[in-house]
């Protein structure tokens, strides 16, 4: 940065000049996170012809809640034409889309840390022939592109009739979250002394009885962490959603959202609102466990 | 794991300790794997060498490797590869130089930093599709904000279609995809920013390095590591990009965003051409694998990388 200048400063005005600095980066940075997702925000408060006017309106000037009704009161009175026909199917399917989502995202995030505890309990305490050739082969499963294995999982669900079930999306999802929940949940289990769980066991615990009572309660952290991720992995995901389901009985937010983005006569203000819906549940997770998803994230990732 | 806690464990006869309870306990999770990656793989390569396209369901005839002499001989998958080139390129080199930018700001002190760590989860939060269809108004040719932003600053004198443009539209895919990725490089670069020992910068101030010596000595050798990472996760993740590309630009304007995944999806869902489809498939997988094994060995040469 400009060093010739700032020489002939004092340094507290130096660093008074460095602290406005960064604080004009970091509002830059604020301004380029926030702004498109205020916009798409700002838009499910907006009337559909506010929202289509040129120049765009940066803040709603007739600001509503109308949008939002829809989605709770279909078949409301005050809809007209084509709102009342375009509105109630996405009125329809945004709800069942976000019970479909939570239902298939918590059903992942629990089986991940029941499967993912054994198996990274195993990693981190036990020692077995073939444990780093076992780790390699969880990991390296990972490296497949979802895209390679859609058309075999496509027919297998077909064959099993699990078409356009939340189940079949449950299992789907738990083969991509598993290996990185049995990743994270060895690196916190390791971290946990094991002097804790040898004096449960001294003491007379079975080891079901240290896991649930010693173990499980100090490695919390970890386990709040991988919970969340496979609930947002399950949550994010389209490709297989699209591709193993049909109907509102299994279809998760994403299809439901881009089913509508994809359609033309859609009024974008609904759009905009179911859009603000499925970021909801995961926006929330993301600030309630800000500490963990970082920790988490880097656990692995950062040299200790 | 040390050998003599190995053997004390073993002496006090606690049963837990046995080889097979670790394959007990492992042993729904390889379940779950083989039978649902493992098992689809297999699967995968043999349909690839097969002719079999759902709109003659009843042909499902042996063909070799003629898929893959198809793929290599067309057209279509050089273009797709040399797309997915750019598009990973632009993904990647974007999302480093912005994620290092961003935390290395980050990583200093000053008011309000706290509430710009947390906001910089927003987008890592926002499902892809939701990303795909909040920039698919952004780009708007009619009432889009990029439009309205532009025009009102004066640096466009008219309305522009940014997604009926081949150039513009690779470029707004990239954009968008680059908003959605740079929260995670952020937050693996500032973990391991924070743990650069501060007197390593003393050191080399005392040294005399001036800023950007202390970055390209200090910083930069301490960033290798998560780089790495970051490199790996980005490079797969941009290789699989579906979701924004689905909802954003369908491949086009013509094939212009079409990238191999966009292609195997094609083939396989609209062509319903699952053989070719499936042999799509496995030539993004190798690709996706060739790269990551380069990636390791050039850092593992430099000798910047311990596992």
């Amino acid at each position: 940065m400009s060093a010739a200048p700032a020489d002939r400063l004092s340094p507290a005005a130096r660093r008074r000049l460095t602290q406005a600095l960064l604080m004009l980066g970091g509002l830059a940075v604020a301004i380029y996170v926030l702004a498109p997702f205020s916009w798409l925000v700002m838009t499910s408060f907006m009337h559909e012809r506010d929202a289509l006017g040129v120049p765009p309106q940066w803040i709603a000037q007739h600001p509503t809640l109308e949008n939002y009704r829809t989605f709770f009161d279909p078949g409301g009175a005050d809809k007209t034409g084509t709102r009342a026909i375009v509105g109630s199917r996405a009125a329809e399917q945004t709800l069942p889309g976000m019970a479909n989502s939570l239902i298939v995202a918590t059903g992942t995030a629990v089986l991940n840390l029941v499967l993912g505890t054994l198996a990274g309990y195993a990693f981190a305490r036990l020692r077995f022939p073939g444990k780093s050739w076992l780790l390699g082969l969880y990991l390296g499963s990972r490296m497949v592109p979802g895209i390679a294995l859609i058309v075999p999982l496509y027919l297998t669900v077909k064959t099993y009739g699990l078409l356009d079930s939340r189940t079949a999306l449950v299992v789907t999802y738990l083969t991509f979250t598993l290996p990185f929940t049995i990743w994270l949940l060895k690196n916190y289990f390791q971290a946990i002394p094991r002097s804790l769980e040898e004096a449960a066991l001294v003491d007379g615990c079975t080891w079901p009885q240290m896991m649930m009572k010693v173990l499980l309660p100090a490695a919390a952290p970890g386990l709040v962490a991988a919970a969340m991720f496979a609930f947002m992995t399950a949550w994010n995901d389209y490709l297989f959603a699209v591709i193993l389901t049909n109907t509102i009985a299994a279809k998760t937010m994403p299809v439901v959202v881009a089913g509508f983005a994809t359609d033309v006569t859609t009024e974008r203000t609904l759009l905009a609102t179911s859009g603000v819906f499925a970021v909801i549940p995961p926006l929330i997770l993301a600030f309630a466990f800000q500490r963990l998803i970082v920790q988490g994230l880097t656990s692995g990732a950062v040299k200790d | 794991m040390s050998a003599g806690r190995w053997t004390a464990e073993r002496s006090r006869g606690v049963g837990y300790g046995r080889p097979s309870f670790a394959f007990l306990l492992n042993a729904p999770s390889l379940v779950v794997i083989v039978l649902l990656v493992g098992y689809p793989i297999a699967q995968s390569a043999w349909i690839s060498l097969h002719r079999y396209n759902l709109k003659r369901p009843n042909v499902f005839r042996f063909a070799g490797l003629d898929n893959y002499a198809s793929i290599l001989a067309s057209d279509e998958f050089w273009s797709a590869l040399w797309i997915t080139a750019q598009f990973v390129a632009l993904v990647v080199g974007l999302v480093v130089v912005l994620g290092i930018a961003i935390a290395l700001l980050l990583n200093r002190p000053f008011p309000g930093c706290g509430v710009v760590r947390a906001l910089i989860l927003v987008p890592w939060a926002i499902p892809p599709v939701v990303n795909g269809l909040m920039w698919q108004w952004i780009y708007d040719s009619k009432v889009g904000a990029l439009n309205g932003a532009l025009f009102a600053l004066g640096l466009i004198p008219e309305y522009r279609g940014w997604l009926s443009d081949p150039t513009s539209a690779m470029l707004a895919l990239v954009w968008a995809d680059v908003w959605n990725m740079v929260p995670l490089a952020v937050i693996l670069l500032l973990a391991a920013l924070q743990r650069i020992p501060g007197e390593l910068y003393d050191a080399a101030r005392v040294d005399g390095g001036n800023a950007w010596q202390l970055f390209r000595h200090v910083t930069l050798p301490w960033l290798a590591q998560p780089l790495l990472v970051v490199l790996i996760l980005q490079t797969m993740s941009a290789i699989r990009a579906f979701d924004v590309i689905y909802v954003l630009t369908a491949g086009g304007p013509g094939t212009a965003t079409t990238t191999l995944t966009w292609k195997t999806y094609l083939t396989t869902f609209d062509s319903l051409d699952f053989g070719l489809g499936n042999a799509y498939a496995y030539t993004v997988s190798l690709l996706t694998l060739a790269l990551a094994l380069v990636y390791f060995r050039v850092l593992y040469r430099r000798g910047e990388f311990e596992a």
